[in-house]
């Protein structure tokens, strides 16, 4: 991986004001997406992903503001620097986003077919006719069958599943550089959710597109994501490779998330939980965020936040002992093979 | 419960419009409660055998001062002037009390029979609900204030004839709104949890569907409170209501019309006449406007 | 849909009839006498001797059993005949036919503002929630829902009418009437300013427009501060919708997503709260033409209630609670056309 980076986003911080005083809900991130590979990104809900994702379109809430000195460079522009018009031109083109939920996230009183044509008649100069046939096109490439009579139904008339690929053939409609795909599974049936991941490395593959995948669910991290970022708090806990990741954990929490999946291969008496709960993002603990629910943790982390010390080429973790990580992890294969 | 309850009152006392509203609340509740020391109900165009101003049989009809009947402008005696011979800020004061009269009496009275129409409606659902809803459905098919004027001068005119009248046209709102959260409730757990240890219907009804309840119910009771008493105040406009010469604003507004179509060219010189009891009744209905959306904003986050 | 419509439909002559069943056994209280004096001119009615009286209650049947007497007047009103009224001098079916028009014009030019203001000034106040502007629209929102329309309509007449002398009470001045009345002035309409038009008569529509607006000022101020309350609120919770989000993640611009994709879903409860509109507009002129002596439904109402004219009654309780209840329909009708959801579910 060493081409050019596609996107780069340099300490990013997301602060938004509330009545009861500061959410910090990115707190310095960094990390980059090369073209075509798929970037998961993980973490419980109010670790901050998805709010990363919008703060690269710039699709806050008006509470809500990136902090001077965040960089989000794209294609060799910062997007910081745009106006609200040529950032426009951004959305929708260049990088595409889906949302969790394909109910809520398509408009009730327009056609399925009228959501597409808006995006391809904004950044395309076609006609009307052919954006229709164009957005036929994206329903059938999507998987969705009798193209030419699903394109006048409205959202309401799709099953969840099919709302999701509509969904997917909007964004994708433009031949994105860069699809952002916020949780695109979590509101679906298993077996639907599966399909819908397979369409999309499908597309991934014949687009060449680079994806952003955020989610909660590690299994889907590790089946689809190329690179991984895990989030907790606000920050980046730890960055590596899927299967470095997996193999050579070295943050706490990370540690914490895997042993929380159900394994089938080994006999496990009940599932692993996290101690403790999400802190309040009004009052993050002082020194690292995880320190409340760390098993590691001692007056150090309390005390100070750890830097991303580089374990390896690519691996970032932020914990002072992810060396005792790395004997835990030994500890417990040697156990399981045992 | 308790962090619950201070973080709402919080959240109230932090919302400057919900803050005016309750201040104008608390003002004219003074108003009415010390309506006898603000504007004594006596007749000093009357005096005893000693000299004192003779005391009102009753305090709501208005003392005639003066023989002359045209307006006369605020003076140091009659800070808001008076008309057809009757201090205006004497019928502002006293008519306070007939706006408080008015409003808590219909909305509690019509509220009542809502929630029991609405109770026995969407408790017992079946034909007795359709029956219900059909009765509720003609009820609302008339204009609120075309019923009320029929009924009122059927009923012979006067405040309490119009009350009646209100309250019989008054009850639908609450009727169908407590339908439809019983009818919510209903499937809920716990009642179907108490229904399955064979507690009776009606304890059902009232230990644990209506507190549930209530509290739609008491934002939209605050809510229309402000409403029913311009209705009531514009049947005694129409002159249907208070008798004239009682303290109320409404039927005070009725004379001022005459002076308003009368006299061209000088009638804003009448400006108090309009500009007392209407500020009375605007700031009232104001201040249980300002209360109600502020309960509402509370209660109901999703309706902001 | 088009069932939901037809068992509306099918529904109206049912709540009609129970409407007016409950006023007419609401006249009942009055007893036979008060009752006669709708039959009896008022001047003959004081020198008639207690036989005479009661020969002419048994004459109209005014001792029968309710029942007898509601379904003889319902016969009537199946043919056409509403009784006669005594405060109009004639029979009540022409008394409401004359004054129709004069209501629907008023409610008609009324409704122009409320909708193009109210829900401009709502989509206006929930595009730039907290600013300056949305607690300004706020305040006049507040303020116009508790602002009784008979105050406000003295106001407008104080200033308008006394002191400006503009806008003048009435429904058109002495020579227009004179014209109006002569038989050269065709009316095809019946709507005054409408005719003036039609028989070229621009000075006639001035005079009827000037009339006009007192009147139409006063009802539309109302309903302004309520529709836009409802916007606002409704635009609100729609512009944090996902869709909205979806939108702008397309790259559309803000105008769109705004008056495209926002309004048409804030739409859907404004029309739903045009129900309560349509109730109080009508309420509004009967106050209105009160105020501000306009022929019409509402002052012949007002008038026939102050005097028990209860033939007149029954006949204009039918008028607005017809009105009321196809205005319903309408506004449903409307509903479905806006949400697909309901149209096609």
């Amino acid at each position: 991986m060493d081409k050019k980076p596609l996107l780069q986003v340099r300490n990013l911080k997301t602060y938004f004001y509330t009545e009861d005083g500061i959410v910090k809900a990115v707190d310095g991130v960094d990390f980059e997406v090369y073209p075509g590979e798929t970037l998961g990104i993980v973490g419980e809900s109010g670790s901050g992903k998805s709010v990363t994702s919008l703060s690269i379109l710039r699709l806050l809430d008006p509470n809500g503001e990136i902090l001077e000195g965040s960089e989000i460079i794209f294609d060799g522009k910062n997007l910081m620097e745009l106006s609200e018009d040529e950032m426009r031109k951004i959305r929708g083109n260049d990088i595409a986003m889906i949302f969790q939920e394909p109910m809520v996230a398509l408009n009730p009183v327009f056609t399925v077919g009228e959501q597409i044509m808006e995006a391809i008649l904004l950044h395309q100069d076609v006609s009307k006719n052919e954006a229709r046939k164009m957005a036929i096109d994206m329903l059938r490439k999507v998987g969705i069958p009798e193209p030419e009579k699903r394109v006048d139904e409205y959202p309401h008339e799709l099953s969840g599943g099919m709302r999701q690929r509509a969904m997917i053939a909007m964004a994708l409609s433009c031949r994105p550089k860069l699809l952002i795909a916020d949780e695109p599974t979590t509101a679906l049936d298993v077996t639907i959710q599966a399909q819908i991941l397979e369409l999309m490395r499908e597309l991934q593959k014949e687009y060449g597109m680079a994806i952003i995948l955020i989610t909660h669910d590690v299994g889907v991290i590790a089946e689809n994501a190329d690179r991984v970022v895990v989030m907790y708090g606000g920050m980046v806990m730890e960055t590596a490779d899927v299967k470095e990741l997996f193999r050579e954990t070295r943050h706490p929490y990370t540690w914490g998330l895997l042993n929380s999946i159900p394994r089938l291969d080994i006999e496990q008496e009940r599932l692993y939980n996290i101690p403790g709960i999400v802190p309040d993002p009004l009052h993050f603990p002082p020194g690292c965020r995880f320190n409340t629910r760390c098993e590691f943790a001692d007056e150090r982390c309390r005390k100070e936040i750890p830097p991303l010390y580089e374990i390896k080429n690519g691996h970032f973790s932020r914990c002072f002992y992810y060396k005792k990580v790395e004997e835990a992890q030994k500890l417990k294969k040697a156990g399981e093979s045992a | 419960m308790n962090t619950e309850l201070k973080r709402t009152l919080r959240k109230l006392f932090k919302n400057p419009s919900a803050i005016l509203g309750f201040t104008l609340l608390i003002f004219f509740t003074l108003v009415a409660i010390f309506a006898p020391l603000i504007a004594p109900p006596v007749n000093p165009m009357f005096p005893d055998e000693n000299g004192n101003p003779m005391k009102l049989d009753n305090p709501y009809i208005m003392p005639i001062l003066s023989w002359s009947s045209d307006p006369v402008a605020p003076s140091k005696d009659h800070p808001f002037g008076m008309i057809a011979g009757r201090d205006i800020f004497y019928g502002v004061v006293w008519g306070t009390r007939t706006a408080f009269k008015i409003g808590l009496i219909v909305v509690s009275a019509s509220t009542l029979i809502g929630l029991i129409i609405g109770s026995i409606a969407g408790y017992f659902g079946g034909w007795v609900d359709e029956f219900l809803m059909r009765v509720t459905d003609i009820f609302l098919s008339i204009p609120f204030l075309l019923a009320a004027m029929v009924l009122t001068t059927i009923l012979g005119s006067g405040l309490n004839k119009v009350m009646i009248a209100m309250v019989i046209f008054g009850w639908m709102a609450t009727a169908r709104l407590i339908r439809a959260n019983i009818l919510q409730v209903k499937e809920e757990q716990f009642v179907l949890a108490a229904k399955a240890l064979g507690i009776k219907n009606f304890i059902i009804i009232v230990r644990h569907i209506l507190p549930n309840t209530i509290f739609p119910v008491l934002v939209q009771a605050t809510m229309r409170l402000g409403s029913l008493v311009i209705t009531a105040a514009a049947l005694s406009f129409l002159g249907l209501g208070a008798p004239i010469g009682y303290a109320d604003w409404g039927s005070m507004l009725n004379y001022t019309r005459n002076y308003i179509l009368g006299a061209s060219g000088q009638a804003f010189t009448y400006w108090y006449t309009v500009f007392y009891p209407g500020m009375a009744m605007v700031l009232f209905v104001l201040a249980w406007n300002l209360v109600g959306d502020a309960l509402r904003d509370v209660f109901d986050p999703k309706l902001k | 849909m088009t069932a939901y419509i037809i068992r509306r439909l099918l529904l109206l002559p049912l709540i009609l009839f129970g409407v007016t069943l409950i006023i007419f056994s609401f006249t009942e209280i009055l007893g036979p006498e008060k009752l006669l004096s709708a039959y009896v001119n008022p001047n003959v009615f004081d020198k008639l001797s207690n036989e005479d009286l009661d020969k002419l209650i048994e004459k109209y049947g005014l001792n029968d059993p309710m029942w007898t007497r509601y379904f003889k007047w319902l016969g009537g009103v199946l043919k056409g005949d509403l009784g006669w009224s005594v405060t109009a001098k004639e029979p009540v079916a022409q008394a409401i036919k004359e004054r129709i028009p004069y209501t629907i014009e008023l409610a008609l030019y009324a409704m122009i503002p409320v909708i193009g203001v109210g829900i401009w000034l709502g989509v206006a106040a929930a595009v730039r929630r907290d600013k300056f502007l949305d607690h300004f629209i706020r305040i006049f929102a507040i303020i116009g829902w508790s602002l009784p329309d008979f105050v406000f309509g003295l106001i407008v007449l104080m200033i308008f009418y006394s002191v400006l002398g503009w806008f003048p009470p009435g429904t058109m001045s002495g020579w227009a009437e004179e014209i109006v009345k002569s038989p050269e002035f065709k009316r095809v309409t019946h709507i005054l300013s409408i005719d003036a038009l039609i028989n070229g008569r621009v000075d006639i529509f001035w005079d009827a427009l000037r009339h006009l607006i007192g009147p139409i000022l006063t009802i539309s101020w109302l309903w302004w501060a309520y529709l836009l309350r409802i916007t606002r609120s409704s635009m609100l919770e729609v512009l944090g919708k996902e869709y909205v989000r979806t939108a702008r993640a397309k790259g559309v611009p803000e105008k769109d997503v705004i008056h495209k994709h926002a309004r048409k879903n804030a739409m859907i409860p404004v029309v739903t709260v045009a129900g309560a509109m349509v109730i109080g507009l009508l309420s509004g002129t009967v106050i209105v033409e009160v105020i501000f002596n306009r022929i019409g439904m509402g002052r012949f109402t007002a008038q026939a209630a102050t005097q028990l004219d209860y033939a007149a009654v029954l006949g204009s309780v039918l008028f607005y609670s017809s009105v009321l209840i196809i205005g319903n329909l309408i506004i449903d009708i409307l509903y479905a056309a806006l949400d697909p959801r309901i149209r096609l579910g």
